[in-house]
């Protein structure tokens, strides 16, 4: 792939719009950002969405298997060898590929990535960094975990906390990056067994701001909020479908009146604009922590934009030694 | 059904199956191998979850492949290896030594 500095091994595979819209953000990605694209999937159906010509940095892989969205996460990570999925873990593990990305079945992504590229000592699980956009905020918060790991011990989310705070210092650039634990009530005291023992252990973590409430996402309280995959699942779910349905409200509203109508025609450019701040595709996908790797998860419904903004992500992760920096950080907590 | 035999370094018997598993399962779970013994319980004595377990798995299946071609371990399986003996034991029967 010639002078490429990174390679980014992409599953063409996964995704509710594989692999047209994947294999043409591939394209999209080598062409925009300048990286390497080791494209993984079926001969038979990414074959013919290939250009005539050899795109520029872009270079195919056929592989046999195909892990479906619905498959069981960990048995297809371990015998699904010959499958997109697992061969862009595998890449990564070879050194063929700096990064690799996924937008197909959550579980099955991190399975393969755990089991290939090995996990981060002191890690014992990974996690989901999820970024949270802020309207009018100078950056977003990081939501940890998004799903990775459903059942939690206190000590898993004090990992994730220092992995956050690293993360939130290396990718958003805040020097000292404030954390909250996702809770029912802001007081010490609230939440369940699990919260009440993680406060416990968080006390002490640089930039600890204590419980922080379901309506501090999405308001910049804090740069990191940690939580088990289980509630922090719930949470990107539950935002998304607020989300759709005020967005829903107010289109509703500027179509309801033939005065309306004539407003709409000045605000939806506005409020399109505004709103871009919150498309799931513009914000990168969300990156693996604890895996001796960088593995950026795109959502399953992800355009071509998506996924060059996924690749964008990963080539920065691989650029500024992320993986490196958390195993410092890890062993220097 | 035993692996196919495809020796590369010597037989594997039982006490070399457990080292190997020792090795692993210390390094995965991030404790001393002298915590391991062949009494030990994966989850109540080592607190290994189902997820080490598969790490556990893919590390042998790894390792003793590469001496024993053709070597796997079923997940299916997985449920009735309750402590670090009976692993070492379907192990060993598995590999046909």
């Amino acid at each position: 792939m010639g002078e490429r500095a990174h390679v980014i091994a992409i599953d063409a595979m996964g995704g509710d719009h594989a692999p047209a819209e994947i294999v043409d953000g591939a394209l999209q990605a080598a062409a925009e950002l300048g990286v390497g694209i080791l494209l993984i999937g079926r001969e038979d159906t990414v074959g013919p969405l290939l250009p005539d010509a050899a795109a520029a940095g872009v270079q195919f892989e056929h592989a046999e298997d195909v892990v479906a969205m619905n498959e069981d996460a960990a048995s297809a990570a371990r015998r699904k060898k010959d499958s997109s999925l697992v061969r862009c873990a595998q890449a990564v593990r070879e050194g063929r590929a700096q990064a690799m990305v996924g937008a197909g079945n959550t579980g099955a992504t991190m399975a393969a990535a755990l089991l290939r590229m090995g996990r981060v000592r002191g890690i014992a699980r990974p996690a989901i960094a999820v970024p949270i956009p802020v309207p009018a905020g100078r950056h977003p918060q990081l939501l940890i975990d998004g799903g990775s790991t459903v059942d939690c011990t206190p000590e898993w989310l004090a990992q994730f906390a220092r992995m956050g705070r690293e993360y939130a210092r290396t990718r958003l650039g805040v020097r000292d990056p404030t954390v909250g634990l996702l809770s029912n009530g802001e007081e010490p005291g609230k939440g369940d067994e699990l919260r009440k023992k993680t406060f416990a252990l968080l006390v002490d973590l640089p930039g600890f701001q204590g419980n922080v409430e379901g309506r501090d996402i999405m308001h910049g309280t804090v740069d990191v909020i940690v939580t088990d995959g289980f509630t922090g699942n719930v949470v990107l779910k539950t935002l998304e479908g607020a989300l759709r349905a005020a967005v829903n409200l107010v289109f509703g509203v500027l179509d309801s009146t033939p005065e309306a109508k004539e407003a709409g025609k000045v605000l939806t450019p506005l409020l399109l604009d505004a709103a871009s701040v919150l498309d799931p595709d513009e914000t990168g996908g969300a990156v693996l922590l604890g895996i001796d790797g960088v593995c950026v998860i795109s959502h399953g419904s992800s355009s071509a934009r998506a996924i060059v903004n996924a690749v964008r992500v990963a080539d920065e992760c691989v650029e500024a030694g992320v993986v490196g920096r958390l195993k410092e950080a890890v062993n220097a907590g | 059904m035993p692996a196919e035999t495809h020796v590369a370094r010597g037989p594997i018997g039982p006490d070399e199956v457990l080292r190997i598993l020792r090795e692993r399962l210390a390094e995965i779970l991030e404790i001393d191998e002298s915590r391991i013994t062949p009494a030990s319980s994966f989850t109540e004595d080592l607190g290994a979850d189902s997820l080490a377990l598969i790490e556990l798995v893919e590390a042998l299946e790894e390792e003793l492949g590469e001496r024993t071609v053709g070597f796997t371990i079923d997940d299916e399986d997985l449920g009735d290896l309750h402590t670090v003996q009976e692993a070492v034991d379907y192990v060993v029967a598995r590999l046909g030594t």
